[in-house]
């Protein structure tokens, strides 16, 4: 298949859009088009049993907004004949996951209780992208209130495919964002990442995520998840498209008091400068994973795939050639209580976030007899929710309810912060490691099956094992792709730094995909534009 | 029957009169509004918005602490999420304070007639958001968020308030602070100032703390004395009818002036509090502190006792002066101004000065009879250049032409007439013209004096010194209307 | 193994949570909390020496960082009726709901 419009990067997209060599508009069809190709049915809230090809699709798509889309992509083209500056993202395709709100667009969160919601307002994030020229095309889909790291939670049926193999998950809860940045179905994604949900997804699907860290990209309008860990992001196919994402979407917001007070550096004044001289470290405890078997709670280690593993050291390989020190024996012994912490922290902060969806304000409301307002809030949350989503309430419930609750909210916040010392103390430019960032695979495995897993919540978590220990201390982490395994499933790889070091993360990320350009999983394609 | 002492807290919600509210930047005053005007998406709690806190809200609070003398300011606060299902709450939880307030600790002096004044200590004072409101309508239950996200300060006492009268002062008290540091209208009729009443009794001597119940939602202050009362006698009934006291929540029904215990909640409350993920610590440091500090006035009860200090004032008159900051500080400021006595500008505040500001609805600051045209008006009484009455309608004229009193007194030809020549001219032709009136007066029947007085003020408008004209008319009447010379 | 969480708290909880929940779903999710709650445990073994913190955020709002608090100046929302427009049921721009069963006098 011939590389299409779709298939560009941002950059070359908005110089072409600016010097009026494509008009966004045609970018905007050629990335409508590709949707027509890979999309399969559109996901829905109906009872659902698979079908026909739904195997063979991708179904990220909860909805497209092709006419705000339209209105967007020629006023883009205005500007430009009016020899006006149409911004750096110009006639960039965008693909908002389905948390965050858009003005005028239906905002599900991949929940039946949103079905019908249409938010009034729009996230920071996605104003500041379409402010800058980017298109949102539509409104991609989750894992129900992003409760899980496959997408198959979510009320919109059939599930994201992965483009690599539909077969398999896309991972999540950003599944649908990454899904549709891989295939080609839009150029950029905002996904969020709150245990690993921007990273797991974009190493299942092959392509570049962000997690910024807490505070660099305003939450307000990013349907809350757990409040004290949800972070915004960027998703793309290549670092520097992240890094321009990223660089429009981070800064302080007058609506969000948690969006850090800091200036954004300019990330394109280092992303080239290479690596010489950094120190990258490595550890143990992100390669042999302990977990507790779901069915005794009997501890279990297993470490990660040998593939990633090996996929891992070539990757060692190029960052030494580039001229970075490894520090190998990064003692991180906290990482294997990330989960666990999780486990609590975030129920307690879900459950709350979950009480406004009462059937009184917006969405779903239950619209049989009721005697009296409780029975209409149970009625419509129970209508609403889906299992995941309750399964949250009832865990946060439980973890903070007074006559049960044992101190497991404060213990699991200090922690937290034992889990932070952890980094803290890597990255310590003092302490014994010195690092510039700390390199893991951000997956165990690649892309499961669809169905192999779901349905048992803790096994589904502990997929985030090495992707959490950073929500939980608030840094910054970057996943890129890193080759694939003998099944032609994608590798991904993170870097993990200190607080707003992203500027770091993108250089070490960019030198990493400079240094292995040439290496023949890079001209690989995802199965679905084969079909 | 034992003697019994109650034994009262009051927990106040006291509504905070910032422009915008807590979280948001919707109005926060919307009285007579129609519902659901003043909301937006974050108070109206949709999907994705956060809360951002006013900075107002935290001064006008830590601004109370400290007129409250709260022994404890703290320096890093925390808001926490108190969750619940209720219609008039649209994210299902309040942000509000926990187990780290604002303030802790403090107190509010009631001072009383007896002389001995009464400490209510404050245990604790923190910031939360209002709640919507619920109308009952037609049969239907109606929610209206105008009203959400209205800041609101908690303060809660401790059990040391006696009697339902000195709650009923305390509420005064609090009402006059709220009012004089200007950081609410404390208006219980509109909600601004809210009481629930926690109640109990004991033997008197005994310090025990036995069963309270709590009487929600009181709309005024004579609902809180009546409300308190009723309880009280309730309870002691049914002590001594050998039954105990169970700790029910009610309600006081105005209409009936009666108690009605209130259903309890289908699920006992669990409010699950945590610390609120989306704002940061309330951190109030030293710098910010003195800040807030520098523009705490001097207090009611300080500035009264001032007054009968300095000015010799009754505390009666230093009462009434400072029941209200713009009034107290429009006499100080006369005083000021003026070589005359305190008690007697006091007097012309207290009747003349009180009585515009009622009918005007404005408060003192709001005058244009400022302080200076006051002093000037009672000065050119004192110095009898227009009589004690032509001073009264002045001071009401200044205020309605916005003239100084000088003015009004030149255009309108007011200053007293004191030439005797004049007023002697004017007397005989009065006498002259009133034969039968004359004829009484020799007839024996004195008293006719006065009218011939009132005849002569009427041709002058009043600006004759009364005294003056009676000894006139005596002196003509005596002598045959003939003017001894 | 016993179940932390018994049928009774199961109750409980679904009750807090204003939730209804059949008897299969009720038990597929009891079993689960259950599990999970096997993992949490894992976090009781875990020394904390007294100098740990509980933090409300990772990252710790150090001054430089941390956004000044709100001005206090109206912005009015334009969109009241299209936030209004949301509800499912509304009576003269008020939102209706139900009866409320609690809070009633006796
Ligand atoms: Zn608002």
């Amino acid at each position: 298949m011939s590389e299409e419009l779709c298939d560009l990067s941002a950059t070359e997209i908005s110089r072409r859009v600016k010097n009026g060599e494509v008009t966004a508009e045609e970018v905007l069809d050629s990335t409508l088009q590709r949707i027509r190709l890979v999309e399969g049915r559109r996901p829905s809230t109906n009872p659902y049993s698979p079908e026909g090809d739904d195997r063979n699709k991708v179904h990220a798509y909860i909805s497209l907004t092709e006419k705000r889309a339209r209105l967007q992509a020629r006023a883009i083209d205005d500007a430009v004949k009016a020899g006006e500056d149409p911004g750096p993202l110009a006639g960039v395709t965008l693909a908002v996951k389905d948390i965050f709100c858009v003005h005028g667009t239906p905002t599900t969160a991949g929940s039946k209780i949103l079905e019908n919601f249409i938010s009034p307002y729009s996230a920071t994030s996605v104003q500041r992208l379409e402010s800058a020229g980017a298109i949102t095309v539509g409104k991609v889909n989750l894992d129900e209130f992003t409760f899980g790291s496959s997408n198959e939670s979510s009320a919109f049926l059939p599930p994201v495919g992965n483009p690599w193999d539909p077969s398999r998950v896309p991972g999540g809860s950003s599944g649908g964002s990454a899904a549709a940045v891989a295939a080609g179905e839009a150029v950029l994604s905002l996904g969020t990442d709150t245990a690993g949900s921007i990273r797991q997804p974009a190493a299942f699907c092959g392509v570049v995520g962000i997690k910024p860290t807490y505070g660099r990209v305003s939450r307000y309008g990013l349907i809350a998840f757990a409040s004290s860990i949800d972070c915004p992001g960027p998703i793309a196919r290549n670092v520097t498209d992240a890094a321009i994402a990223l660089q429009i979407m981070a800064g302080s917001d007058p609506f969000d008091a948690t969006a850090a007070a800091l200036s954004v550096p300019d990330y394109f004044s280092t992303i080239e400068k290479g690596i010489k001289g950094m120190r990258i470290g490595i550890s143990p405890d992100y390669h042999k994973l302990k977990f507790p078997d779901p069915k005794t709670g009997e501890m279990c280690e297993q470490s990660v795939d040998e593939e990633i593993a090996e996929a891992l050291s070539r990757v060692l390989d190029h960052l030494t050639n580039a001229g970075a020190e490894i520090v190998e024996n990064v003692a991180m012994p906290n990482t294997r209580y990330g989960v666990p912490a999780y486990f609590v922290i975030s129920r307690v902060e879900a459950a709350s976030n979950l009480h406004r969806y009462d059937g009184v304000k917006y969405g779903y409301r239950f619209d049989g007899e009721v005697s009296n307002l409780r029975e209409l809030y149970r009625k419509t949350r129970a209508h609403g929710f889906g299992s995941q989503a309750k399964l949250r309430i009832l865990m946060g419930m439980y973890v903070s309810a007074e006559q049960y609750e044992k101190g497991y909210y404060q213990r699991a916040l200090k922690i937290r912060t034992l889990i932070r010392n952890d980094f803290v103390n890597a990255f310590n430019p003092e302490g014994p490691y010195q690092l510039d960032c700390l390199l893991s695979a951000t997956t165990p495995t690649t892309a499961f099956k669809i169905g192999a897993i779901y349905g048992n919540s803790v096994s589904m978590q502990y997929a985030d094992l090495l992707t959490v220990p950073a929500n939980h201390a608030g840094i910054p982490g970057l996943s890129v792709p890193a080759g694939v395994d003998n099944a032609g499933l994608p590798i991904g790889i993170q870097f993990l730094g200190p607080d707003f070091s992203e500027a770091n993360l993108l250089r070490i990320g960019r030198s990493y995909e400079k240094a292995s350009a040439d290496e023949p999983w890079r001209r690989l394609q995802p199965k679905v534009l084969h079909a | 029957m034992p003697e019994y002492e109650s034994v009262i807290g009051l927990e106040t919600h006291i509504q905070l009169n910032t422009r915008s509210k807590i979280f948001c930047g919707c109005k926060a005053d919307s009285w007579e509004d129609d519902p659901n005007v003043n909301i937006c998406p974050i108070c109206a709690g949709l999907p994705g918005v956060l809360p951002t806190l006013n900075k107002s809200v935290v001064e006008k609070a830590v601004l109370l602490a400290l007129a409250v003398q709260a022994d404890n300011i703290l320096p890093i606060s925390y808001l926490a999420r108190k969750n619940y299902f209720y219609p008039d709450l649209p994210k299902g939880y309040q942000i509000s304070q926990y187990a780290e307030p604002l303030a802790r600790g403090g107190r509010l002096i009631i001072p009383s007639a007896d002389g001995e004044d009464r400490v209510v200590n404050i245990e604790k004072l923190h910031i939360e958001e209002d709640a919507g409101k619920t109308v009952h309508q037609n049969g239907k239950r109606l929610i209206d968020f105008n009203r959400c996200g209205v800041p609101l300060v908690e303060m809660v006492t401790a059990p040391d308030i006696r009697s339902a009268d000195d709650a009923a002062a305390y509420l005064i008290q609090l009402r006059r602070l709220l009012r004089w540091l200007g950081i609410s209208e404390a208006d219980m009729e509109r909600g601004q100032l809210r009481c629930d009443a926690n109640v109990s009794i004991r033997i008197l001597g005994e310090d025990s703390l036995n069963t309270k119940t709590e009487i929600k939602n009181i709309n005024s202050i004579e609902n809180v004395r009546a409300a308190i009362k009723t309880e009280v006698k309730r309870q002691i009934q049914t002590v001594e009818a050998g039954q105990t006291i169970e700790a029910w929540t009610l309600g006081w029904d105005e209409d009936t002036e009666t108690l009605r215990k209130m259903r309890s909640k289908e699920t006992e409350a669990d409010y699950r509090y945590f610390r609120e993920p989306d704002l940061l610590p309330i951190r109030i440091d030293e710098e910010w502190l003195l800040e807030i500090k520098s523009s705490l006035p001097e207090l009611p009860l300080a500035r009264q006792k001032r007054f009968t200090l300095d000015y010799g004032l009754p505390d009666y008159d230093a009462a009434i002066l400072t029941e209200e900051r713009s009034l107290s500080s429009y006499f100080e400021a006369t005083v000021k101004l003026s070589a005359g006595d305190p008690k007697t500008i006091s007097n012309w505040v207290m009747n003349d000065v009180l009585r515009l500001i009622k009918e005007k609805k404005i408060s003192a600051g709001g005058l244009r009879l400022i302080p200076k045209y006051l002093a000037e008006i009672i000065e050119i009484v004192e110095s009898g250049m227009i009589t004690r009455g032509t001073g009264k309608e002045l001071l009401v004229n200044v205020e309605d032409k916005g003239k100084t009193p000088l003015e009004l007194v030149e255009l309108e030809g007011l200053a007293q007439v004191s030439d005797e020549e004049t007023l002697k001219s004017m007397a005989m032709t009065i006498v002259d013209q009133n034969p039968k009136q004359v004829a009484t007066y020799k007839a024996g029947k004195a008293t006719i004096l006065g009218w011939f007085v009132g005849q002569l003020m009427r041709a002058t408008k009043g600006r004759a010194d009364a005294k003056i004209v009676q000894s006139i008319f005596q002196e003509l009447l005596d002598n045959d209307g003939d003017l001894g010379s | 193994m016993t179940d932390e969480i018994t049928k009774e708290i199961f109750d409980y909880l679904v009750d807090l949570g204003a939730l209804e929940i059949g008897e299969q779903e009720g038990e597929y999710l009891r079993s689960e909390l259950n599990g999970q709650l096997r993992a949490i445990h894992e976090l009781e073994g875990i020394a904390i020496d007294d100098d740990i913190r509980t933090t409300s955020h990772g990252i710790p709002y150090s001054r430089v960082i941390r956004a000044p608090l709100r001005e206090d100046r109206i912005e009015p929302c334009k969109e009241s009726d299209e936030i209004l427009a949301q509800a499912a049921d509304v009576f003269e721009r008020y939102i209706v709901v139900p009866d409320i069963p609690s809070e009633e006098l006796e």
